[in-house]
Protein backbone atom coordinates (compact mmCIF):
# COMPACT_ATOMS: atom_id res chain seq x y z
CA UNK A 1 0.00 0.00 0.00
CA UNK A 2 1.25 3.61 -0.87
CA UNK A 3 1.98 5.23 2.11
CA UNK A 4 2.86 9.28 2.85
CA UNK A 5 6.80 7.97 2.23
CA UNK A 6 6.11 6.98 -1.13
CA UNK A 7 4.16 9.57 -1.91
CA UNK A 8 7.23 12.10 -0.88
CA UNK A 9 9.82 10.01 -2.35
CA UNK A 10 7.93 9.86 -5.63
CA UNK A 11 7.02 13.67 -5.32
CA UNK A 12 10.65 14.62 -5.16
CA UNK A 13 11.98 11.70 -7.03
CA UNK A 14 13.24 13.93 -9.61
CA UNK A 15 15.12 16.36 -7.84
CA UNK A 16 16.42 12.84 -6.09
CA UNK A 17 17.93 11.76 -8.86
CA UNK A 18 19.21 15.10 -9.70
CA UNK A 19 21.03 15.33 -6.38
CA UNK A 20 18.98 18.34 -5.90
CA UNK A 21 17.25 18.06 -2.78
CA UNK A 22 19.06 18.24 -0.16
CA UNK A 23 20.77 16.07 2.21
CA UNK A 24 18.33 15.21 4.80
CA UNK A 25 15.65 14.68 2.23
CA UNK A 26 18.44 12.64 0.18
CA UNK A 27 18.94 10.38 2.94
CA UNK A 28 15.32 9.69 3.76
CA UNK A 29 14.43 8.91 0.00
CA UNK A 30 17.62 6.50 -0.12
CA UNK A 31 16.39 4.86 3.23
CA UNK A 32 12.51 4.59 1.56
CA UNK A 33 14.24 3.04 -1.66
CA UNK A 34 15.78 0.11 0.25
CA UNK A 35 12.98 -0.44 1.94
CA UNK A 36 9.81 -0.34 -1.21
CA UNK A 37 10.59 -2.76 -3.73
CA UNK A 38 7.95 -0.09 -5.89
CA UNK A 39 9.54 2.89 -6.11
CA UNK A 40 12.86 1.43 -6.15
CA UNK A 41 11.83 -0.24 -9.46
CA UNK A 42 10.05 3.09 -10.11
CA UNK A 43 13.43 5.27 -9.62
CA UNK A 44 15.82 2.46 -11.31
CA UNK A 45 13.43 2.86 -14.22
CA UNK A 46 13.90 6.69 -14.12
CA UNK A 47 17.72 6.40 -13.57
CA UNK A 48 17.79 4.22 -16.90
CA UNK A 49 15.55 6.09 -18.94
CA UNK A 50 17.92 9.43 -18.08
CA UNK A 51 20.88 7.17 -19.30
CA UNK A 52 19.57 5.57 -22.53
CA UNK A 53 18.85 9.57 -23.24
CA UNK A 54 22.23 10.77 -22.77
CA UNK A 55 23.87 7.52 -24.25
CA UNK A 56 21.70 8.15 -27.98
CA UNK A 57 22.50 11.89 -27.78
CA UNK A 58 25.89 12.30 -28.26
CA UNK A 59 27.36 13.01 -31.34
CA UNK A 60 30.71 13.28 -32.53
CA UNK A 61 32.11 16.51 -34.31
CA UNK A 62 32.38 16.25 -38.26
CA UNK A 63 35.77 15.97 -39.37
CA UNK A 64 37.25 19.10 -40.81
CA UNK A 65 35.90 21.46 -37.40
CA UNK A 66 38.51 20.67 -35.13
CA UNK A 67 41.12 21.88 -38.30
CA UNK A 68 38.89 25.22 -38.23
CA UNK A 69 38.28 25.91 -34.55
CA UNK A 70 42.20 25.55 -34.45
CA UNK A 71 42.67 28.22 -37.70
CA UNK A 72 40.86 30.38 -35.70
CA UNK A 73 42.98 30.39 -32.71
CA UNK A 74 45.58 31.27 -34.94
CA UNK A 75 44.10 34.20 -36.62
CA UNK A 76 43.58 35.60 -33.60
CA UNK B 1 39.28 52.06 -3.27
CA UNK B 2 40.82 48.40 -4.74
CA UNK B 3 38.63 48.62 -8.09
CA UNK B 4 39.63 52.66 -8.85
CA UNK B 5 43.41 51.66 -8.45
CA UNK B 6 43.26 48.14 -11.06
CA UNK B 7 41.34 50.38 -13.74
CA UNK B 8 43.63 53.05 -12.95
CA UNK B 9 46.45 50.34 -13.35
CA UNK B 10 45.03 49.01 -16.65
CA UNK B 11 44.98 52.49 -17.91
CA UNK B 12 48.61 53.25 -17.38
CA UNK B 13 49.60 49.51 -19.04
CA UNK B 14 47.42 50.89 -21.98
CA UNK B 15 48.89 53.85 -22.31
CA UNK B 16 52.76 52.17 -22.24
CA UNK B 17 51.47 49.46 -24.54
CA UNK B 18 51.50 50.96 -27.94
CA UNK B 19 55.11 50.24 -29.52
CA UNK B 20 57.11 48.29 -27.17
CA UNK B 21 57.05 44.83 -27.75
CA UNK B 22 56.27 43.49 -24.06
CA UNK B 23 54.43 45.91 -21.94
CA UNK B 24 55.72 46.38 -18.55
CA UNK B 25 52.98 43.76 -16.81
CA UNK B 26 52.58 43.71 -12.72
CA UNK B 27 50.14 40.65 -12.82
CA UNK B 28 50.99 36.82 -14.17
CA UNK B 29 50.28 37.55 -17.90
CA UNK B 30 50.35 34.54 -20.35
CA UNK B 31 52.03 35.35 -23.83
CA UNK B 32 49.75 34.81 -27.04
CA UNK B 33 51.36 31.40 -27.55
CA UNK B 34 50.34 30.27 -23.96
CA UNK B 35 47.45 31.65 -23.81
CA UNK B 36 46.53 29.24 -26.70
CA UNK B 37 48.72 26.25 -25.66
CA UNK B 38 46.10 26.34 -22.73
CA UNK B 39 42.93 27.14 -24.70
CA UNK B 40 44.00 24.31 -26.93
CA UNK B 41 44.92 21.51 -23.95
CA UNK B 42 42.06 22.80 -21.71
CA UNK B 43 39.07 23.40 -23.90
CA UNK B 44 38.97 22.03 -27.35
CA UNK B 45 38.61 18.51 -25.63
CA UNK B 46 34.83 19.58 -25.32
CA UNK B 47 34.42 19.73 -29.03
CA UNK B 48 32.01 16.51 -29.61
CA UNK B 49 30.33 17.79 -26.50
CA UNK B 50 29.65 21.40 -27.34
CA UNK B 51 28.78 19.92 -31.04
CA UNK B 52 26.31 17.01 -29.83
CA UNK B 53 24.44 20.18 -27.23
CA UNK B 54 25.23 22.57 -30.43
CA UNK B 55 23.40 19.97 -33.14
CA UNK B 56 20.32 19.63 -30.24
CA UNK B 57 20.16 23.38 -30.10
CA UNK B 58 19.71 24.20 -33.82
CA UNK B 59 19.08 20.58 -35.04
CA UNK B 60 21.10 21.16 -38.10
CA UNK B 61 24.44 19.98 -38.58
CA UNK B 62 25.84 22.95 -40.89
CA UNK B 63 24.21 25.37 -38.10
CA UNK B 64 25.21 23.93 -35.40
CA UNK B 65 29.12 23.38 -36.71
CA UNK B 66 29.04 27.31 -37.20
CA UNK B 67 27.52 27.97 -33.84
CA UNK B 68 30.80 25.96 -32.38
CA UNK B 69 33.64 27.36 -34.27
CA UNK B 70 31.72 30.74 -33.34
CA UNK B 71 31.65 30.15 -29.81
CA UNK B 72 34.79 28.25 -29.58
CA UNK B 73 36.28 31.87 -31.64
CA UNK B 74 34.24 33.80 -29.23
CA UNK B 75 36.05 31.70 -25.98
CA UNK B 76 39.34 31.82 -26.91
CA UNK B 77 38.74 36.13 -27.18
CA UNK B 78 37.55 36.10 -23.50
CA UNK B 79 39.65 33.49 -22.24
CA UNK B 80 41.45 36.10 -19.89
CA UNK B 81 38.21 36.52 -18.57
CA UNK B 82 37.59 32.73 -17.42
CA UNK B 83 39.48 32.45 -13.64
CA UNK B 84 41.37 28.94 -13.32
CA UNK B 85 39.92 26.24 -11.27
CA UNK B 86 36.18 27.20 -12.27
CA UNK B 87 34.08 25.13 -14.29
CA UNK B 88 35.66 25.30 -17.61
CA UNK B 89 33.37 23.41 -19.42
CA UNK B 90 30.29 25.29 -17.56
CA UNK B 91 31.39 28.40 -19.16
CA UNK B 92 32.12 26.88 -22.53
CA UNK B 93 28.29 25.95 -22.55
CA UNK B 94 27.54 29.11 -20.77
CA UNK B 95 28.95 30.68 -24.36
CA UNK B 96 27.57 28.40 -26.96
CA UNK B 97 24.25 28.65 -25.57
CA UNK B 98 24.31 32.50 -25.24
CA UNK B 99 25.80 32.83 -29.20
CA UNK B 100 23.27 30.60 -29.75
CA UNK B 101 20.18 32.72 -28.12
CA UNK B 102 21.37 35.71 -29.51
CA UNK B 103 21.79 34.33 -33.34
CA UNK B 104 18.25 32.60 -32.94
CA UNK B 105 16.34 35.44 -31.47
CA UNK B 106 17.64 37.76 -33.82
CA UNK B 107 17.45 35.69 -37.11
CA UNK B 108 14.68 33.18 -36.64
CA UNK B 109 12.19 34.54 -33.85
CA UNK B 110 10.97 37.34 -31.07
CA UNK B 111 11.58 36.06 -27.70
CA UNK B 112 7.13 36.05 -27.11
CA UNK B 113 6.59 33.67 -29.94
CA UNK B 114 9.26 31.21 -27.99
CA UNK B 115 6.65 31.52 -24.62
CA UNK B 116 3.72 30.70 -26.46
CA UNK B 117 5.67 27.90 -27.93
CA UNK B 118 6.49 27.08 -24.85
CA UNK B 119 2.65 27.21 -23.33
CA UNK B 120 1.63 25.40 -25.81
CA UNK B 121 3.63 22.59 -25.50
CA UNK B 122 2.66 22.09 -22.50
CA UNK B 123 0.47 18.92 -22.60
CA UNK B 124 0.90 18.54 -18.39
CA UNK B 125 1.63 15.09 -16.29
CA UNK B 126 2.55 11.91 -17.76
CA UNK B 127 4.76 8.96 -16.47
CA UNK B 128 6.07 6.78 -18.93
CA UNK B 129 6.64 4.23 -16.36
CA UNK B 130 2.93 4.12 -15.56
CA UNK B 131 2.20 3.46 -19.36
CA UNK B 132 4.86 1.02 -20.09
CA UNK B 133 4.20 -0.67 -17.33
CA UNK B 134 0.02 -0.97 -17.53
CA UNK B 135 1.48 -3.44 -20.97
CA UNK B 136 4.90 -4.67 -20.23
CA UNK B 137 6.18 -7.09 -18.20
CA UNK B 138 8.03 -5.60 -15.70
CA UNK B 139 12.19 -6.53 -16.51
CA UNK B 140 11.32 -5.51 -20.10
CA UNK B 141 10.03 -2.12 -19.02
CA UNK B 142 13.72 -0.61 -19.97
CA UNK B 143 14.44 -2.73 -22.47
CA UNK B 144 11.36 -0.88 -24.52
CA UNK B 145 13.13 2.48 -24.50
CA UNK B 146 16.36 0.63 -25.32
CA UNK B 147 14.95 -0.74 -28.56
CA UNK B 148 14.54 3.00 -29.92
CA UNK B 149 16.91 4.00 -31.45
CA UNK B 150 19.57 7.01 -31.75
CA UNK B 151 17.57 8.87 -34.28
CA UNK B 152 13.97 8.22 -32.59
CA UNK B 153 15.35 9.87 -29.14
CA UNK B 154 17.00 12.57 -30.88
CA UNK B 155 14.23 13.41 -32.89
CA UNK B 156 11.83 12.93 -29.42
CA UNK B 157 14.39 16.05 -27.79
CA UNK B 158 13.94 17.89 -31.24
CA UNK B 159 10.60 17.90 -31.10
CA UNK B 160 10.51 19.71 -27.65
CA UNK B 161 10.06 23.59 -27.81
CA UNK B 162 13.69 24.94 -27.66
CA UNK B 163 13.78 26.24 -23.79
CA UNK B 164 12.73 22.47 -22.96
CA UNK B 165 14.88 21.21 -25.21
CA UNK B 166 17.91 23.23 -23.54
CA UNK B 167 16.91 22.29 -20.21
CA UNK B 168 17.01 18.63 -20.88
CA UNK B 169 19.46 18.30 -22.49
CA UNK B 170 21.96 20.03 -19.92
CA UNK B 171 20.22 18.18 -17.06
CA UNK B 172 19.49 14.45 -18.93
CA UNK B 173 22.69 14.14 -20.95
CA UNK B 174 25.05 16.46 -20.07
CA UNK B 175 24.52 16.06 -15.87
CA UNK B 176 24.63 20.08 -14.92
CA UNK B 177 23.12 21.17 -11.57
CA UNK B 178 20.34 23.52 -11.63
CA UNK B 179 22.24 26.21 -10.58
CA UNK B 180 24.83 25.62 -13.71
CA UNK B 181 22.10 25.23 -16.00
CA UNK B 182 19.84 28.83 -14.55
CA UNK B 183 23.63 30.13 -15.31
CA UNK B 184 24.18 28.66 -18.71
CA UNK B 185 20.60 30.00 -20.16
CA UNK B 186 20.58 33.00 -18.26
CA UNK B 187 17.15 31.99 -16.02
CA UNK B 188 16.08 31.94 -12.56
CA UNK B 189 16.40 28.32 -10.69
CA UNK B 190 12.98 28.04 -10.19
CA UNK B 191 12.26 28.68 -14.23
CA UNK B 192 14.99 25.80 -14.78
CA UNK B 193 12.96 23.08 -12.29
CA UNK B 194 9.60 24.10 -14.39
CA UNK B 195 10.88 23.48 -18.09
CA UNK B 196 12.85 21.13 -16.35
CA UNK B 197 9.82 19.31 -15.04
CA UNK B 198 7.71 20.11 -18.05
CA UNK B 199 10.22 19.33 -20.92
CA UNK B 200 10.98 15.93 -19.18
CA UNK B 201 7.04 14.75 -19.25
CA UNK B 202 7.07 15.78 -23.27
CA UNK B 203 10.03 13.73 -24.04
CA UNK B 204 8.53 10.52 -22.15
CA UNK B 205 5.34 11.55 -24.14
CA UNK B 206 7.22 12.01 -27.41
CA UNK B 207 9.35 8.86 -26.41
CA UNK B 208 6.38 6.70 -25.67
CA UNK B 209 5.25 7.86 -29.17
CA UNK B 210 7.93 6.72 -31.17
CA UNK B 211 7.57 3.48 -29.29
CA UNK B 212 4.22 2.80 -30.42
CA UNK B 213 4.80 3.71 -33.96
CA UNK B 214 7.05 1.31 -33.87
CA UNK B 215 5.01 -1.50 -32.20
CA UNK B 216 7.00 -1.62 -29.34
CA UNK B 217 3.96 -0.67 -27.27
CA UNK B 218 0.43 -0.30 -27.64
CA UNK B 219 -0.56 3.16 -29.91
CA UNK B 220 -1.02 5.84 -27.38
CA UNK B 221 -5.37 5.85 -26.07
CA UNK B 222 -5.35 2.49 -26.31
CA UNK B 223 -4.55 2.18 -22.68
CA UNK B 224 -7.20 4.33 -21.30
CA UNK B 225 -10.47 2.14 -22.40
CA UNK B 226 -11.78 0.87 -19.14
CA UNK B 227 -13.10 -2.70 -18.98
CA UNK B 228 -16.58 -1.90 -18.74
CA UNK B 229 -15.88 -0.47 -22.58
CA UNK B 230 -16.50 3.34 -22.04
CA UNK B 231 -13.71 5.42 -23.18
Amino acid sequence: MPGDDCREALEQLHTYLDHECGADLEQAIRAHLGDCPPCLDRADFEQQLRAIVARKCKDAAPSGLLDRVIADLKET
Amino acid sequence: MGEAERSELEDTERVATPGTGSPPTTRQELTDAERRDTFSRDALPYLDQLYSAALRYTRNPADAEDLVQEAFAKAYAAFHQYRPGTNLRAWLYRILTNTYINAYRKEQRRPDEVSADVTSADGGEFSLYDRISETTARPAEVEVLERLTADEVKQALADLPEQFRMAVYLADVEGFSYAEIAEIMGSPIGTVMSRLHRGRAALHRALYDYAADRGLVPAAGGAHVTTDGSA
